[in-house]
């Protein structure tokens, strides 16, 4: 088959570039575009490493064609990092070492930006639920919803 | 086509946007003019199934038929007698939606369990049914809400009872060239309760171990005047377990005999072993789960 040619912006930036019919997002922003923040584990939408934030929603990038999100706008862990100022999100997962081995960190970071995008003042099961697509096998949960809830908190508070 | 990763950047280039092996149609009318000039079409929704298929069977695509961009396919209409829900409406969007909440309760709980926000992100309804898996959670709630489905080709249109579409573990009658358009549920006059049950292993992205959906209209007299009950995950397709049904109208909420019932739909279903459990296991777990979703539905 034919390369397709695919406009997208990744992190506030445009790009245009032609794919394989086959490319998955994740190839597009891992081998093409570098932004390899993006993790691959299971491939098969099962663990939530590869998520990134596709239209506004949290996706897992393994299970998009690149040629499905012609004009589509993408956030990557590296874009919640904006002109040098961490998430707080970021901040919050490092205060409350909700980082162990740091492999499900990117698409953990991805779901919660997502959710408190759509909804700022979660609760602990809407939480739970937003993370319900990502798994960590280091640290029980546990400490990761307390270090969301903490942003949550002080979005409140502000 | 399985290592995608690997060696993208050294594939060679050719044309671009306008493949002939690949298009995204705005409209039905386009979409039927390209079914009408090509033969073998793979035809992609949210593409979570999809995807999974690719990456571990490594088959070749000939021609991609994306269906994003149909507007038409993503609205959900009203009318006095009945709502039509496009079948590129996402799980997210079934789940977001007032009037399915309201009317379909069923409906909106299976679609809330269905596994994780970021598939729910991208499945959609119409690749939920297309697939005809089993264990497709949107299943057997539109059965006992009587759900057709409209299916289009480049000169046809027919309409089908969900009933008679699955006709094996992910077969049904959609012939090469169809598309399933939309999905039509009537709206009923009579209040109806109803239960979404779901037993699996693991919470979020479980494919599920066994579901049942049950939905029950009482009279004035709290008489079940009618009833209709669903199984997933159980046999080859989802199926209306009309047995139980039949056993359970005309009873009073304390007048059910629950063994009786669960007894019938144990026996309808004629469950397979896999990886999910074993039949023997199913079965029981059918019994236990009918009795549960009446106990719900009666409180
Ligand atoms: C990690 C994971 C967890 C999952 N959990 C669940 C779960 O809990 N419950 C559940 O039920 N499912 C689950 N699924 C399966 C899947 O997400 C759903 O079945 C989803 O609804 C499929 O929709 P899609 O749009 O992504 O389909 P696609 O992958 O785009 O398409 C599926 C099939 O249908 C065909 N098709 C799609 N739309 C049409 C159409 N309009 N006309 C004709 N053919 C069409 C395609 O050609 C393809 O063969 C899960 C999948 C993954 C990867
Ligand atoms: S790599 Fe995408 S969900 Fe696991
Ligand atoms: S920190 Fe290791 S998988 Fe989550």
């Amino acid at each position: 088959m034919d390369k397709i040619s695919v406009e997208l912006t990744v992190n506030r930036k445009k790009y245009k570039i032609k794919v394989e019919p086959d490319e998955r997002l994740l190839d597009t922003l891992r081998e093409r575009l570098n932004f390899t923040g993006v993790k691959e584990g299971c491939s098969i939408g099962e663990c939530g490493a590869c998520t990134v934030i596709l239209d506004g929603k949290a996706v897992n990038s393994c299970m998009v064609y690149t040629f499905q999100v012609d004009s589509s706008e993408v956030i990557t862990v590296k874009g919640l990092e904006i002109d040098g100022k961490l998430d707080p999100l970021q901040r919050a997962f490092i205060d409350y070492q909700a980082v162990q081995c740091g492999f499900c960190t990117p698409g953990m970071l991805i779901s919660a930006r997502a959710l408190l995008n759509q909804n700022p003042n979660p609760n602990r099961e809407e939480i739970k639920t937003a993370i319900e697509g990502n798994l960590c096998r280091c640290t029980g949960y546990k400490q990761i919803i307390k270090a969301i809830e903490s942003v949550v908190k002080k979005d409140r508070s502000e | 086509m399985k290592k995608q990763s690997k060696d993208v950047k050294n594939r060679p280039t050719s044309s671009g946007r306008d493949s002939k092996e690949y298009f995204r149609p705005k409209s039905k009318k386009e979409l039927k003019e390209i079914l009408k000039n090509n033969d073998i079409l793979t035809i992609i929704a949210g593409g979570t199934d999809l995807l999974v298929s690719n990456y571990q069977k490594l088959y070749k695509i000939d021609k991609w038929l994306d269906l994003d961009l149909i507007d038409e396919f993503k609205e959900v209409k009203i009318f006095d007698d009945k709502i039509e829900i496009g079948s590129m409406v996402t799980h997210d969007r079934l789940v977001r939606l007032e009037k399915i909440k309201e009317l379909f309760p069923i409906l909106h709980s299976a679609a809330l369990d269905l596994g994780s926000p970021q598939i729910r992100s991208r499945g959609t309804i119409g690749g939920n049914i297309v697939t005809s898996s089993p264990a497709g959670d949107l299943l057997p709630p539109l059965l006992v809400y009587d759900a057709e489905v409209v299916i289009i080709s480049d000169q046809e249109e027919r309409k089908v009872d969900l009933n008679t579409f699955f006709t094996g573990p992910k077969k049904n009658v959609l012939k090469e060239g169809e598309i399933l358009e939309k999905i039509v549920i009537p709206l009923k006059k009579d209040k109806s309760r109803g239960v979404w049950k779901k037993v699996g292993k693991r919470k979020a992205l479980v494919i599920s171990s066994i579901s049942l959906a049950l939905n029950i209209v009482f009279d004035k007299d709290n008489i079940i005047k009618k009833a209709k009950m669903a199984i997933g995950s159980a046999a080859p397709v989802p199926l209306r377990i009309k047995s139980a049904e039949e056993i359970l109208i005309g009873q009073s909420l304390d007048s059910i005999d629950y063994i009786k019932v669960a007894k019938a739909a144990a026996k309808q279903i004629s469950p397979i072993d896999d990886i999910r459990g074993t039949a023997e296991y199913r079965i029981s777990v059918a019994k236990n789960i009918t009795k549960s979703a009446l106990k719900e539905v009666t409180k």
